[in-house]
């Protein structure tokens, strides 16, 4: 689904150079909820920029669904962050003159496929995450969970191959951060989503098929959940993380 | 909702704020700039301005500065429009909206709305210049030469000005929509605008700065014309002014970042300190805009106190009453008949005095310029019969002004002013005097000037010399002038205004001149066979004023007949009139430019709070009480409005001071410019009270805004 090769990216702030990411390579298969973790300054989020293209890598490269998407030239990056690529924010970027149901329509609108069908997709989606009472509410009349909910359901609309979240829950309570990470993994398990998500939160990523632990822009170590239960693999996140930690 | 454009149209509704504030602000901007534009160009106003005049020339210059203030005010609004808008349109990139869809519907919307906000202000602004002089009319001041007319050529400076607004927006919204990194944009919204460290010593070097450009953009164009006998272009004298921009943005900047008053606790004003600190370029920018625009308006604003002051002055030491000359081939009234006038109104005339003057040909020196690329120069030539001058015996002059004078035979004397200046406007030395009748010459050496207003510009010689070079002068270059009191001078005004319409009605055809036009010149081009320039056929060409009988009450007969009486009470209670068009004038002008330093200091004490509301939010959380939030939000706001208010006001009040000192030889105030000022000071504390009552009104809206009570 989502390849990442040997890929770079550094910064120049005034003379210095920082090289925030060295090589980072890493695979996410069809389905997988994946989560990357590190210390602040690890490059987690600028890996996550890099694979939306937000910001351009300097080298390596990133298939998605067999395609480069690296080398595509502006209006064809559109085209996949609206159709191949969701979106999940730290702080949502819900628009506030929007209802939460047009919010989530949005990706849909934006492609120009309005139809008909679109509402009720938006509508099972609704319903899916549990804020079918609140679709005709504007984000500021709702909670941070239901925010990023409806978050969840927007980056969904245009059945993605991959859903990318920056900090899902950074913003949240631990109920709400827990709504929000069972939102995903119903996505998965309902929807087949494939979840690409950055995180600082052991609990949040104790959910997640495999861990990718990220060290001074390199990739420190994977870990599998395998058939451990949740609280087994958020022990062995925690221990690794404390022993990366003690190097 | 169905299409992007229905998201577009929904987004625009919710934040209709935004859109709000820009289409305001590029209406305002076209409004004020049309309306200024319409007025300025307005034949009402250029048939009373001379052209070349300073009076022209300042009406100019705050029309300059108002389209600078317009221009920086409203591209500020675009540059915060664009802020505001950019979370969404990060939001949009990321859900993969295409920059051409973006384009599409920026670009439509951007056109709705600039093009109708700039038609709206070009199209009101018209009726607002009318409305607002209308209201002088009704209220201050009318005369026959206030009716307002409008020359559609103006429309052509407010379609300049919206065009830039227009052209600005579009290369803001290129701009904008072409950066390519969406975490950029996304987060450009909550971007401060920091200014880094200001040295402490910003602020006495502006000063200086500030004042050094003010005096050497005001004495630099003399010292070219004086000393390089050089004529500069008007961008080369502009340039020598710009030590003062700089100097007034160190001030700012210093005011902004590091304030004026050293507080023994630092952590009292921390919070305004820090939030003004951190918006503190767009901040700066505003309070330049405003303080050259408050300059501007305490300039136009000085006017009417300044002449007002200067004219009382005058009238109040005039020592004579009643004041008239004619040329002596005129059937002018004399004694009997103004005493017969003076009966009719029951004026009693107290005392009377009447003497014949000659006027002669003088000899000086004359200007030869030659236009280069880069300005006029100038060389001076020595001609031994230059142009004409008034000339009295000395028992004339004593006789008229009741000083005792005596003239030394070969010497003659200049008249200068009351208190021995305006030199520049005496004619100065001569030394070589011409009969133009007989063609006598008489060489003579300067004596010691004289001083009397009345007679300013005017020479006296030795009875001997005189009855020498002025026997056979023919009629027209002979006149009398009398002077007369009478016992109740406040009461004589009927009187005044009979006699005066007296002598226009019997002035023939030959004396309806300027002051510009010149008997002698006239015959000395006539001699050589050339046209003279100031005839009154020529006149216009040249964009002097042309003298009407007609006109007897306008401005320019009143100002410019070069056989005008002076009568104080016709003079003092027409004055008003007179002026109308000038006073209201530059009144109009102060009211523009005060709207607009209103209007821009607003919009930025609210955006400053509505930035802020997030740091006021957070510090009720940290338990702040209300007052002291209140107190922050007076730091912010009082410095928006107060800095700016000091800086400008000192820096045209120092421009002003400058100008006075060095206005006319010898250099120093006289007595009515020490009396203008004071008024202009009385000025000064009424507009600074009505600009307080606003910052209490905005203050109040602000807090109002970030529910804080006041």
């Amino acid at each position: 689904m989502l390849s990442v090769q040997n890929l770079h990216k550094s910064y120049q702030v005034g003379k210095t150079t920082y090289e925030v990411l060295k090589g980072v390579s890493l695979q996410v298969g069809e389905g997988e909820f994946v989560a990357v973790m590190g210390p602040s300054g690890s490059g987690k989020t600028t890996l996550l920029n890099c694979i939306s293209c937000y910001i351009p890598a300097d080298n390596g490269s990133i298939t998605l669904g067999g395609e480069e998407i690296a080398r595509l030239d502006e209006d064809e990056l559109a085209r996949v962050r609206n159709r191949k690529l969701g979106f999940v924010f730290q702080d949502f970027l819900l628009l506030d003159g929007l209802t939460v149901r047009d919010n989530i329509l949005l990706p849909r609108i934006i492609a120009g496929q309005s139809d008909a069908a679109m509402e009720a997709d938006a509508d099972s989606l609704c319903d899916v995450f549990g804020i079918t009472a609140i679709r005709d509410k504007y984000p500021a009349e709702i909670s941070g969970g239901e925010k990023q909910r409806t978050a969840v359901a927007r980056a969904l609309i245009n059945r993605p191959l991959l859903i990318l979240a920056d900090e899902p829950t950074g913003n949240l309570d631990s109920k709400s951060s827990r709504a929000v990470i069972d939102s995903f993994a119903q996505a998965r398990h309902a929807l087949g989503a494939t979840i690409f998500m950055v995180t600082h939160d052991s609990f949040a990523a104790s959910f997640c098929d495999r861990v990718i632990i990220l060290r001074d822009g390199v990739v420190w170590r994977t870990l599998s959940k395998g058939e451990q239960e949740r609280s087994a693999f958020q022990d062995t996140l925690l221990d690794a993380i404390r022993e990366m930690g003690k190097e | 909702m169905r299409t992007f454009s229905e998201v577009y149209t929904a987004l625009r509704r919710k934040n209709r704020g935004q859109y709000g504030l820009l289409a305001g602000c590029c209406f305002f901007s076209v409004l004020l700039i049309t309306s200024y534009a319409c007025m300025m160009r307005s034949p009402t106003i250029l048939t009373v301005l001379p052209e070349g005049g300073d009076s022209r020339k300042q009406v100019m210059m705050v029309f300059v500065l108002a389209v600078i203030g317009c221009a920086v005010f409203t591209t500020y609004a675009a540059g915060l429009f664009f802020r505001q808008k950019s979370r969404e349109t990060g939001v949009f990139l990321a859900l993969g909206a295409s920059r051409h869809q973006l384009r599409n519907e920026l670009v439509r919307e951007l056109a709705v709305l600039s093009l109708s906000a700039c038609a709206a202000g070009a199209i009101l602004g018209a009726p607002l210049a009318w409305g607002i002089w209308q209201c002088f009319r009704l209220l201050l001041v009318d005369s026959e030469e206030m009716p307002l007319a409008f020359d559609p050529q103006a429309y052509l400076l407010a379609l300049l000005f919206s065009a830039y607004v227009v052209i600005m927006l579009f290369l803001l919204a290129a701009r904008f929509i072409r950066r390519t990194n969406i975490i950029d944009i996304v987060q450009e919204s909550h971007k401060s605008e920091p200014i880094h460290a200001v040295p402490r010593w910003y602020g006495p070097v502006g000063i200086v700065l500030a004042l050094c450009g003010a005096l050497l953009g005001y004495l630099t164009p003399s010292f070219f014309v004086r000393v390089l006998h050089w004529y500069a272009p008007g961008w080369v004298d502009a340039v020598f002014y710009l030590p003062t921009l700089l100097g007034l943005y160190m001030v700012l900047l210093h005011s902004v970042v590091n304030g004026w008053r050293r507080h023994k606790n630092r952590y009292k004003t921390i919070i305004s300190d820090a939030m003004m600190k951190f918006q503190g370029r767009q901040t700066v920018r505003n309070m330049l805009v405003m303080a050259l625009l408050i300059g501007g308006a305490y300039f136009a604003s000085f006017y009417a106190p300044m002449l007002g002051s200067s004219m009382a002055h005058s009238y109040d030491t005039r020592p004579i009453d009643f004041a008239y000359h004619w040329r002596a081939d005129q059937d002018i009234p004399e004694r009997d008949e103004v005493q017969r006038l003076a009966d009719e109104a029951a004026v009693e005339i107290t005392a009377w005095a009447q003497q014949p003057a000659a006027v002669l040909g003088v000899d000086g020196t004359y200007s030869i310029e030659t236009e280069t690329g880069f300005g006029t120069t100038y060389t001076t030539a020595y001609a031994a019969l230059l142009n004409g001058a008034t000339f009295f015996s000395e028992s004339a002059y004593n006789a008229l002004t009741g000083q005792n004078i005596n003239i030394l035979p070969g010497t003659c004397a200049n008249v200068l002013d009351d208190e021995g200046g305006s030199s520049y406007l005496s004619g100065g030395d001569v030394t070589h005097l011409t009969n133009m009748t007989t063609g006598k010459t008489l060489d003579v050496t300067p004596a010691e000037p004289l001083c009397y207003s009345l007679l300013l510009g005017c020479y006296v010689l030795d009875d001997a010399d005189y009855a020498i070079i002025a026997a056979g002068l023919d009629h027209i270059y002979r006149e009398e002038y009398v002077f007369f009191n009478v016992a109740d001078a406040e009461n004589s005004y009927a009187f005044a205004k009979a006699l005066f319409y007296e002598i226009v009605d019997r002035s023939g055809p030959e004396v309806e001149v300027g002051d510009y036009y010149d008997d002698v010149s006239a015959a000395i081009a006539a001699q050589k066979g050339e046209p003279y320039d100031f005839a009154p056929e020529n006149a216009a060409a040249l964009g002097l004023d042309t003298i009407d009988y007609a006109d007897r009450d306008s401005s320019a007969f009143r100002l410019y007949w070069k056989y005008m009486p002076q009568f104080r009470v016709l003079d003092k209670n027409d004055f008003i009139t007179t002026m109308a068009v000038f006073l209201m004038l530059f009144v109009f002008i102060a009211l523009v430019c005060f709207a607009a330093v209103i209007v821009i200091a607003f919009t930025r004490c609210m955006t400053i709070a509505l930035t802020s509301a997030r740091v006021y939010d957070d510090l009720r959380h940290l338990g702040a009480p209300n007052a002291y939030l209140f107190c922050a939000v007076r730091g912010q706001v009082s410095r928006v409005f107060v800095v700016p208010a000091l800086t400008g006001t000192g820096l045209i009040w120092a421009f002003y001071m400058i100008m006075l000192y060095f206005n006319g030889i010898p250099y120093g105030f006289t007595g009515s410019e020490l009396q203008g000022l004071a008024t202009c000071a009385a000025v000064v504390t009424a507009i600074s009270a009505l600009l307080y009552l606003v910052y209490r009104l905005t203050r109040r809206s602000v807090c109002h805004a970030l529910h804080i009570h006041t």
